[in-house]
């Protein structure tokens, strides 16, 4: 039965917006022809989660089945929720109004770690039992995909089934499996997800057991009967070839990424040691630029947008940028449509790309030279020389820049604090090389701003062994670094190193932190990720009330040996492969990036992309 | 060759919390997907004309909305207006479009706006003594409110931008708890004064020491002023002496 909400709490809320529908291309379905009612949830608000690609992709994908109405469902804002509890209002799709409890399924994307409070409060806004093992027959199947997907164990008490890899194809395969179960009278839940587990990328918590050693590390993971020892992570082989939607909703209110998306490769050809994307995207998969180029006049034709944005990675990796941003020019520029670029390495094709397509002012330019030194740099892998970076500069600024950005990393393995001298060292050689280019030459006004987030070690990287910094330690760090940059011309920010200790017990957090979980959620929360609402003290509360350590999780050293909770994934990237990598860092031995060599990484086996070229 | 378009349109109740900024957005999109060539200013920054009548606030919906639109070639009004409904989304339609006749753009013509405006008053009143009241409160030469504008609160005399308040007496229910009303509401409108309905029940309750609350506000009509009339945007005929 659709939901009608009030007037009333309409106009009590902020950006009622969130909570209407029935934008431009939004997907209505009769639901006499349909047999699936898949719910798609981003645990976040609507202007965030209506700004995720992959949301976009597998909505329509979805819809594209006569037999499936895919609908949107977002956390509804502090405001609403209030709202929603006091009036009792069950957590609502958008498309229909009707309660998601009623789906087949309810799909979360798993983005960012901070998310996990919100999917709780969303399965508990809708009604929907948290816990897996006591959802019924008459409950939605729930699932979730994406990033965090890889280390599910954190949220496997709370899903019925996670996805691994990219959803285009493996998506299908699950609804091709239900609709042969739903049709067969008399079967259970557990007889669904048993036979799921054997499609490829399809992971079921519960046929897995867990067992403890007495130090607390993880002593096995053992599948129940014959399932699948290990799950292998999806992905699609031709970017060409596979679904890309033709049209997108466009909201009617203002969104985080309010434009057209292109999506031009998955996958990076870097490698940086600390960068979870770089390793689990794996291997890189262009799109062609004439494939891109249709697209983006198909978009355009559906929606309207004022803006084309480029989305990848590394954008400036992608080997036909020159083609397609000729091309998307001279095409949108008549039509008035701008094209936004991401941040590029800077060369004088950049630079003259960016004159050419940005009608901004010469503002801020973007760098990420993550560490201060290059010593610490070859240890993170990440391919940049101070000379790269003054010569960028000197290049922007003889342009007419004013503006640089520059973004670091503070607690990254190894660092010692004159490594941390460096990064103000490096903001004052770019500041000099600001004033050598002719002043005629220059933008007015130099500015300059550091900013230092906090590292923190996730799985499926060189750096999964490693222990984070203690928050006391990452926060003497940044008072060092705030210490010791003297310049006025320098901005400097740093980052809540308590969200990052979160961040990190949960990236690779076990099984057992679903009951503190739990607990966050009891003690009210949510929207972590966003500082306002962030409860610190109720987070370390929870931990204690469940007995657990979360230093154990965030700040702990560990063995090459110790088994992590997600070994029995498979991301195609060895565990081998990323201890070697990790021996590497020590020695600061660089990698090659994959367009050069091939390092070995194990993701050949999948026979696609650049790996095959 | 330059084309002048004025169009009026409707607001229905899905779309009544798009805000005007977005509003004038959505109808930006519309053009490019419709491919009506929306002139654009030169400059560095160019942006399509299109001018609108007056903002509609967020929550009010309408059947007499008015904007002008300039074109970079010929389209008669009824395919432009056929066109671009295709690409409005549901709840915004055109209802009619004819060429502008004025060189006074719309939003700087515009002098008045009717409103229908459903109300509740708890407890039941008797409808004789809402009238009463009501006429009571326009014998008056001066209405004082208190009007927030960005920094400071104001003190406004309302009373000569209130044109005229008529009850609706098809629109009266009452209930045990309550009673419902409609009242139509003719205010100055546009950039010299502009009154909106709420104001005015602010100033009845304060007169009356009643609580009457507004359910809903529908926009009925946008007037410019024609001479010393007020006359309808689209039309030539005035129908209201000032």
């Amino acid at each position: 039965m659709s939901i009608r909400i009030s007037d009333k709490i309409l106009t009590g809320v902020e950006k009622p917006s969130r909570y209407i529908g029935n934008e431009w291309n939004s997907v209505h379905k009769n639901l006499n022809d349909v047999e699936i009612r898949f719910a798609f949830a981003f645990p976040d608000v609507y202007e965030v989660g209506m700004s995720h690609l992959g949301m976009k992709i597998l909505y329509h994908l979805l819809n594209e089945r006569k037999d499936t109405f895919c609908e949107r469902v977002f956390a509804p804002w502090v405001d609403m929720e209030a709202k929603m509890r006091e009036n009792n209002i069950p957590l609502f799709a958008l498309e229909s109004h009707d309660p998601v409890k009623e789906f087949d399924f309810v799909g979360f994307t798993l983005q960012y770690e901070m998310s996990y409070t919100n999917i709780v409060n969303m399965l508990d806004l809708a009604g929907i039992p948290l816990i897996s093992s006591l959802r019924g027959e008459t409950d939605p199947f729930v699932c979730a995909g994406g990033p965090c997907a890889y280390n599910p164990e954190p949220l496997a008490d709370f899903f019925d089934f996670f996805i691994m890899g990219e959803g285009e194809e493996v998506i299908n395969d699950v609804m091709e499996v239900y609709l042969k179960w739903k049709t067969q009278e008399n079967l259970s839940r557990d007889e669904f997800l048993s036979s799921i587990s054997f499609i490829d990328g399809v992971y079921v918590p519960s046929l897995y057991d867990v067992t403890y050693k007495n130090d607390g590390t993880i002593d096995s993971i053992t599948p129940k009967d014959n399932y699948p020892k290990t799950i292998k992570k999806r992905i699609i082989k031709d970017l060409d070839k596979v679904f890309f939607p033709e049209k997108i909703i466009v909201p009617f209110t203002g969104i985080v990424h309010d434009r057209i998306m292109l999506e031009l490769f998955r996958g990076c050809v870097r490698g940086c040691r600390f960068c979870q994307a770089g390793f689990i995207y794996r291997p890189v998969r262009e799109r062609s630029a004439e494939r891109l180029l249709e697209l983006a006049g198909k978009l355009e034709d559906s929606t309207g947008y004022e803006e084309i944005s480029l989305a990848s990675l590394s954008t400036s990796d992608y080997s036909s940028l020159k083609a397609l941003t000729e091309g998307l020019i001279s095409e949108m520029e008549p039509r008035k449509v701008n094209l936004a670029l991401p941040s590029l390495r800077i060369d004088s094709f950049s630079l003259d790309l960016m004159e050419k397509a940005q009608k901004v002012r010469k503002s801020g330019l973007t760098f990420a030279p993550e560490a201060g030194s290059q010593r610490l740099r070859d240890v993170i892998n990440k391919g940049v020389t101070e000379d790269d970076l003054l010569k960028s500069v000197t290049t922007a600024f003889n342009g007419g820049w004013s503006g640089v950005k520059l973004y670091f990393m503070l607690g990254l393995p190894t660092e010692t604090f004159e490594d941390i001298e460096g990064i103000a060292e490096l903001g004052r050689k770019v500041a000099d090389a600001y004033y050598q280019v002719p002043r005629e030459n220059r933008g007015k006004g130099l500015n300059i701003t550091i900013s230092a987030s906090s590292f923190v070690p996730k799985p499926f990287t060189p750096f999964q062994w490693e222990g984070q910094d203690s928050m006391e330690v990452l926060t003497q760090k940044q008072m060092h670094l705030k210490n010791i940059i003297k310049s006025k011309q320098i901005k400097y920010n740093w980052h809540d190193p308590e969200l990052s200790f979160l961040e990190a017990i949960f990236a690779r957090g076990d099984r057992r932190l679903g009951k503190v979980l739990i607990k966050a959620f009891g003690k009210g929360c949510r929207f972590d990720s966003w500082g306002e609402h962030f409860k610190f003290d109720s987070w370390m509360e929870a931990f204690s009330e469940c007995d657990l350590d979360p230093h154990f999780y965030a700040n702990r050293k560990r063995e090459y040996d110790e088994v992590f909770p997600w070994d029995h994934i498979d991301v195609g990237v060895s565990k081998e492969f990323l201890r070697k990598e990790n021996e590497k860092a020590y020695r600061e031995e660089l990698t090659s990036n994959c367009r050069v060599s091939c390092s070995g990484c194990g993701a050949a086996a999948y026979g696609g992309g650049i790996c095959v070229e | 060759m330059l084309n002048n378009i004025r169009v009026m349109f409707s607001r229905g109740n899905d779309v009544k919390y798009i805000s005007h900024l977005d509003m004038m957005k959505l109808f930006e999109r519309a053009f490019r997907r419709s491919r009506i060539p929306i002139a654009y200013s030169q400059g560095f920054n160019p942006h399509p004309q299109l001018v609108f009548g007056l903002p509609l606030s967020v929550g009010v919906t309408s059947e007499a909305e008015y904007a002008d639109f300039e074109l970079d070639s010929e389209i008669k009004p009824e395919e432009f207006m056929s066109v671009l409904n295709r690409y409005l989304p549901e709840g915004i339609k055109i209802i009619k479009a004819a060429q502008r006749k004025t060189k006074a753009n719309i939003m700087a013509s515009i002098a008045a706006a009717r409103y229908k405006v459903s109300l509740v008053a708890r407890p039941v009143i008797e409808i004789k003594e809402i009238k009463d009241s009501f006429s009571k409160l326009l014998e008056r030469e001066n209405l004082f409110v208190n009007k927030e504008s960005k920094r400071k609160v104001i003190k406004v005399d309302i009373r000569p931008m209130i044109y005229s308040l008529e009850f609706l007496e098809e629109s009266v229910e009452v209930g045990d708890q309550e009673t419902l009303f409609c009242l139509s509401m003719l205010l100055s409108a546009g950039s010299v004064s502009n009154l909106k309905p709420e104001l005015v029940l602010n100033a009845y309750n304060d007169f009356s020491g009643r609580n009457i609350e507004i359910i809903k506000i529908h926009r009925t009509g946008l007037f410019v002023c024609n001479g010393d009339r007020l006359a309808d945007p689209l039309e030539d005929n005035s129908f209201l002496a000032l």
